[in-house]
């Protein structure tokens, strides 16, 4: 019988998140390199309409009011007894909020080997080697994965996504939820939104940051404009705010909020120390600046010495379609 | 002469005045005493003669204000010869004897209570005028206030100043009457002679009555104030002498530990701060000079010293029965200062400096931090990760230890390790001349300097840690123990003579608060050290700088340990022409870093860092340089030039750097270049 | 009742940090420990929690530093009520989730508490985060990624952060372990002198324990990223540029 790699899916409001079809797209390419097949397990409430669109041999199905929104303890619940079933080589979750209260709970419970905060996972020389993050990114462990199942975590935004389109249809398998799910201790499980009305600056994926390079109030039009396009909220560095051009909670730095967002796209800010304190951690560090000499360029991963309206003018007419 | 009843009269009312008044003083006297500590006699008796000098020439007066200062000096002499004249003055009520109209020392004597008199009236006028008239003093509207002051001080003011308009004006006039009795003019009373023209035509028991009620007013009077008088701001009269003498010799940079009562620290509650802090508050006569030069105050932000002496007089004045009886008073933020107030001082000390009465209003809002840190009250979160950063590695950067010599392995040779091997000198770097980028090149540069001089020195690399001077400033006495140990541990290790550091809260520290942990070296500001070198011919100048700067005096350089010639002496050797700021030397202001505020920056509307650039930039537009000597100092100001639309106009530059470029040294050839080419 | 929550030393990623020469593990000798940070945002919203439900906070962790006391004794000036610390013969090596999670379940079964709370994720959580293995250990019900709990009719009700702003709002049944993200304020200051009265008044009972499970990870080999060192400089028109960086934010899926 082909060895099976399993991914479990992960979804929300009703769709399945990108990084289901990174593990799927990852569960792919090694299932290609040994003739594995790629298993989906979808569990949930009224989604059966989702396994189609899920690129994958086949999907299996568990539906139950208590894995609606893929709580915690009926999730790692429900994987086990299947993992525990099925036996397949590798179980490949999401470091996510919801996936990280699974991996580690579903390995735990069957003593089975995991590797977490995968960022790449590769066959070297015949053996396939997981390489996770760790110690803040500063170091990278290789671990050699060996041939007893094994469940593996894996960061969202590491591998590239699998084609939207399956191949063929995967077969749907649909299981029983497990008799543990009519005695939960979880209860009450919701969602919520956000509320719309102030921006967290320290909770956005995506900033947009202006500095005093923007020159005037006005065109902070300009920078609304750019960060709306991409999905990103407006953050500035202190003069700006000092101002009074933008609020306190806007304010990147030492005596301002300190964030991590996945984009920082600094535009006209030099990099003192004290800005550069509270952004530093930021992912994805690109800065537009006049001067080749601003110290932004040491702690950017992309920068490009030009001026940033001419830039940001460029940037909106693709985007802005 | 007066009447029997008149006297019986006098006597009654003086012993019930003077009774009343014991009352109070005794009250006063024991409140004040429920503040920690007790004076030392022995200060007393070795001040007590220099210190009244100093307040009979009006000195402390005089630091601001001249024209003020005059009126004041005019009353205050005449009060001092008053104390004689009243005497002499009750003797002549009851017994008829009088100085008018003789010679010799009765008439120097009239002289000199007849100017007196007009010096004090004109004073008192002035003064008056200016209080009610001018109105100027004012609090910004975040100062906190305790409700009685509002209309508290402006009828103190009122019943004071109305006190002695008439009490000396009576007097005065009541010589003139006693001069129209006798029909003829007293030489020896000029002015009085002149108003006693104004009888002439008055009859003789016109004029009796009159000498008797003016009599009255004068020393009945004073009766009357009397019982008041521990209540008002006059007794400034006693209490400000009291506090200038028995103040400690002891450094304005030396902080004595905090007060510690079971598991608390500092003062929450008026009778945990000092016995001297206490009577700080009858001290005070709310001039106001202090929030004058608070540039907390002068940034708009919720602190007055003056509004904090005042609100403790005010708490105390109401209160003062309960108080002095044991009674516990409430919290100090409730009465004396908000808590934005406590955490917006710079712990500059231009309050200090200038206080005429020598209050110290800074020593109060340092303890109310050592309570509130104490007692785990939520800190601002940058201060906070700013003190999580200095215990876990010994600097408020957040840097791993073995990072804080980074910096030298950039320069073209090795400095020696200290504690491996002697040297004359330990650099004390200090954390900002240590890990701030900006300063880092300042740093080399110092490091250049001191080697193509032959300076035999050495650092302590990652076991130096920050000295602890603003960290015991917030309040965080634990942690400022804590750094000290590591230090004089460090320290232990180095065979040395002296210290020279780079940074003047460094220097504070180790100058004036490490003898008492048993530090015992001379401690150097490194321009000192570059003054040395410069005048000694070792560092020579190859080329005169000529450009125009200004020079800013670090607070905890220049005010708190009055180094303010080595500097200067730099700037003048390299051939600049220096232009000093109105504010410098031991009144320069502050650049708002100090007292743990560059951890904090709350912002505030206006900085007082951009409020210095202003002040540099009125010296002419031709002012190339914003020169500085501390490192704090030059992350403020920096900033602040930009934020103030003078960059490219005014460089805020570290005196090194124009050392460095004045002798030629290489290796800094990028500064060299923009300010040679500027010599030219 | 009591609330555990379970602090643990961590290398301080603020160091440099270097790799054994057996390519296993961190330098050890080279290294210098803190209390992983969410584990103060635990302690904290224990803290929180107990000063309204009058819990008592046990403050419990593994000694495999030799420098653990520091972090309890904080703990108990902060104002937990108990500290215990579990030794052994593990110090100086790299201790797995799940070796940790099996030597903290029995003495936190013992301790009976209402609430563990642990940090959500540690630095070297190479194979997983402990709140989900100390919980499938224990049988509790658990969540993590927790930023609100508060304790409500027996149970907990939590909120779990999912992202972009979105939560997940739970209750769970008494005893359940939580990993904690954020607690609902900044930890806390203590003073250091508080600590150091703490160090002389109070003291941390140990227990020692015994290893069974091999502690080694799987097998590893570690390495250093490659360096990204100074900003790639993208040259070029305008236009250029904003192509360039379009496709950049493309291929990182951020458009
Ligand atoms: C105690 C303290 C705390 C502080 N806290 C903070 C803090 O929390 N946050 C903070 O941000 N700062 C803080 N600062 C201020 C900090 O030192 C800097 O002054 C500030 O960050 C500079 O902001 P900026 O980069 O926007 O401005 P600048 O330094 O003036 O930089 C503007 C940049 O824009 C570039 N530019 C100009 N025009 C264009 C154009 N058309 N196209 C492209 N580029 C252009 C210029 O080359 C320059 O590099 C603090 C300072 C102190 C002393």
């Amino acid at each position: 019988m082909a060895q099976r790699i399993v991914v479990l899916v992960e979804h929300l409001y009703g769709e399945p998140t990108d990084v289901t079809f990174e593990l799927l797209g990852l569960a792919r390419r090694i299932a290609d390199s040994d003739g594995a097949i790629v298993e989906a397990v979808l569990l949930g409430e009224g989604v059966r309409h989702l396994a189609e669109t899920l690129p994958a041999e086949r999907v299996i199905l568990v539906e139950h009011p208590a894995l609606r929104y893929l709580a915690p303890e009926a999730t790692a619940i429900t994987v086990t007894g299947l993992l525990r079933t099925d036996a397949p080589r590798l179980a490949l979750l999401p470091n996510t909020s919801l996936g990280m209260d699974v991996a580690a709970w579903v390995a735990s419970a069957l003593d089975w080997p995991l590797v977490a905060y995968c960022q790449a996972l590769e066959r070297r020389e015949g053996q396939l080697v997981a390489t996770a993050q760790l110690f803040g990114g500063k170091i990278l462990a290789d671990v050699a994965v060996g041939t007893s199942p094994t469940v593996i975590s894996v960061l969202a935004g590491a591998f590239a996504a699998a084609a939207l389109e399956p191949a063929a249809p995967g077969t749907i398998e649909v299981r029983e939820p497990p008799a543990e799910l009519a005695a939960l201790r979880t209860h009450a499980a919701s969602l919520e939104r956000p509320a719309a009305a102030d921006v967290d600056i320290t909770r956005a994926e995506k900033i947009v940051a202006v500095g005093r390079g923007i020159e005037s109030k006005d065109n902070l039009e300009l920078a609304e404009e750019l960060a709306q396009a991409l999905g990103a909220v407006v953050a500035a560095s202190r003069p700006l705010v000092d101002a009074g051009w933008l609020p306190r909670s806007r304010q990147v730095g030492k005596s301002g909020l300190k964030v991590k967002p996945k984009l920082y796209l600094a535009l006209g800010i030099s990099g003192a120390p004290e800005h550069l304190e509270g952004m530093k951690d930021a992912e994805l560090i690109i800065a537009i600046n006049k001067d080749p000499k601003a110290p932004i360029f040491g702690v950017a991963d992309y920068g490009a010495v030009a001026d940033l309206f001419d830039v940001v003018e460029a940037l909106l007419e693709r985007l802005g379609g | 002469m007066l009447t029997t009843p008149e006297r019986i009269a006098f006597v009654l009312v003086a012993l019930l005045s003077l009774l009343l008044t014991a009352h109070g003083v005794s009250r006063l006297v024991r409140a004040i005493g429920r503040g920690q500590g007790r004076p030392r006699w022995s200060t007393f008796l070795r001040r007590v003669v220099p210190v009244s000098f100093e307040i009979l020439l009006q000195r402390p007066i005089f630091r601001a204000r001249p024209l003020v200062s005059l009126l004041h000096a005019g009353v205050f002499f005449a009060f001092v010869f008053y104390g004689l004249v009243n005497v002499l003055d009750v003797a002549e009520g009851f017994t008829g004897f009088s100085t008018l109209h003789r010679g010799g020392i009765a008439a120097a004597y009239n002289v000199v209570a007849d100017l007196l008199s007009v010096a004090a009236l004109v004073g008192i006028l002035g003064l008056l005028v200016r209080r009610f008239g001018l109105r100027p003093f004012r609090f910004n509207d975040r100062v906190f206030l305790l409700p009685s002051v509002h209309f508290g001080i402006a009828r103190d003011s009122a019943i004071v100043g109305g006190f002695i308009l008439l009490h000396v004006g009576s007097r005065w006039i009541g010589q003139a009457v006693r001069i129209a009795e006798s029909g003829r003019p007293d030489w020896s009373q000029p002015t009085a002679s002149l108003v006693a023209t104004l009888f002439s035509s008055w009859s003789d028991t016109a004029l009796a009555a009159a000498s008797h009620i003016t009599w009255w007013l004068a020393l009945g009077l004073i009766l009357a104030f009397l019982p008041y008088f521990p209540y008002s701001k006059h007794i400034h009269l006693f209490m400000a002498p009291l506090n200038l003498i028995l103040r400690e010799e002891s450094p304005l940079g030396r902080l004595e530990p905090p007060v510690t009562g079971d598991g608390t620290m500092g003062a929450e509650r008026l009778e945990q701060l000092r016995w001297y802090q206490l009577l700080d508050a009858y001290a005070c006569i709310m001039c106001n000079r202090c929030q004058d030069v608070c540039p907390a105050h002068g940034t708009g932000r919720a602190l007055s010293p003056a509004a904090l002496e005042i609100n403790k007089r005010y708490y105390l004045n109401r209160n003062l029965s309960a108080f002095a009886g044991g009674a516990s008073s409430p919290p100090l933020l409730e009465i004396a200062a908000s808590k934005e107030a406590v955490w917006a001082c710079t712990t500059c000390a231009a309050c200090v400096r200038i206080c005429p009465v020598g209050n110290r209003p800074m020593l109060d809002l340092i303890d109310m931090r050592h309570a509130l840190v104490s007692r785990g009250d939520p800190i601002d979160p940058n201060l906070q990760a700013a003190l999580e950063s200095l215990a876990r590695y010994g600097n408020s950067f957040g840097k791993p230890a073995r990072q804080r010599a980074r910096w030298a392995k950039e320069l073209p040779f090795p400095i020696k390790d200290a504690r491996k091997e002697p040297v004359e000198y330990v650099w004390f770097v200090g954390d900002f001349a240590s890990f701030d980028p900006r300063m880092q090149e300042n740093t080399k540069t110092v490091a250049q300097l001191f080697h193509a001089a032959g300076v035999d020195f050495g650092i302590l690399y990652e076991d130096e840690r920050n000295a602890g001077n603003d960290v015991r400033r917030v309040g965080e006495e634990g942690l400022f123990e804590l750094l000290v140990e590591h230090n004089l541990a460090a320290l232990e290790k180095a065979q040395f003579r002296a210290i020279v550091t780079t940074d003047p809260h460094t220097y504070n520290a180790l100058k004036n608060e490490y003898p008492a942990y048993g530090l015992r070296v001379p401690v150097y500001h490194y321009t000192e050290i570059l003054a040395d070198l410069l005048e000694r011919g070792v560092l020579r100048v190859q080329q005169p700088l000529a450009a125009a700067v200004t020079y800013h005096d670090p607070c905890y350089l220049g005010r708190y340990n009055r180094i303010t010639g080595a500097p200067r002496r730099i700037i003048r050797a390299l051939g600049l022409e220096l232009r000093e700021m109105p504010r410098h030397g031991a009144n320069t202001y502050c650049c708002g870093a100090g007292g743990g505020q560059i951890w904090m920056d709350s912002g505030g509307q206006e900085r007082p860092s951009e409020q210095r650039i202003r002040e540099a930039v009125g010296l002419g537009d031709d002012l190339r340089y914003f020169v500085v000597s501390c490192p704090k100092d030059m992350a403020m100001y920096s900033d602040a030039v930009k934020t103030t639309g003078y960059e490219g106009r005014l460089t805020v530059i570290d005196v090194a750097r124009l050392v460095a470029t004045a002798v030629g040294i290489d290796g800094v050839a990028r500064e060299s270049v923009s300010v040679e080419s500027e010599a030219r | 009742m009591t609330i555990v929550v379970v602090m643990e030393q961590v290398p301080d990623v603020a160091e440099e940090l270097a790799i054994a020469p057996s390519g296993t593990d961190l330098d050890r000798d080279a290294i210098s420990y803190v209390v992983n940070e969410y584990d103060e945002h635990a302690l904290e919203e224990a803290l929180l929690l107990a000063e309204t439900s009058g819990d008592e906070v046990v403050a419990i962790g593994i000694d495999a530093t030799g420098e653990l006391d520091q972090a309890l004794y904080t703990a108990l000036a902060k104002g937990a009520q108990r500290a215990i610390k579990l030794t052994g013969d593990f110090e100086g090596t790299w201790l797995s989730t799940r070796t940790a999670a099996r030597l903290l379940a029995p003495v936190i079964e013992e301790l009976a508490p209402r609430l563990v709370l642990v940090g959500v994720q540690a630095p070297d959580d190479l194979d997983g985060q402990l709140a989900p293995t100390l919980a499938a250990l224990l049988g509790w019900p658990h969540a993590s990624v927790v930023v609100g709990s508060e304790l409500v009719n027996g149970m907990v009700r939590v909120r779990k952060e999912l992202w972009g702003g979105i939560t997940m709002l739970l209750e769970l049944a008494l005893p359940a372990v939580l990993g904690i993200q954020a607690a609902r304020q900044a930890p806390r200051y203590v003073p250091v002198s508080r600590v150091r009265q703490v160090m002389r008044e109070a003291s941390i009972e140990v227990r020692d324990v015994e290893v069974t499970s091999d502690l080694a990870p799987v097998p590893v080999r570690l390495r250093f990223p490659e360096e990204t060192g100074q900003a790639e400089l993208l040259t070029g028109s305008a236009s250029e540029i904003a192509d360039r960086l379009i496709e950049l934010l493309r291929a990182r899926g951020l458009l």
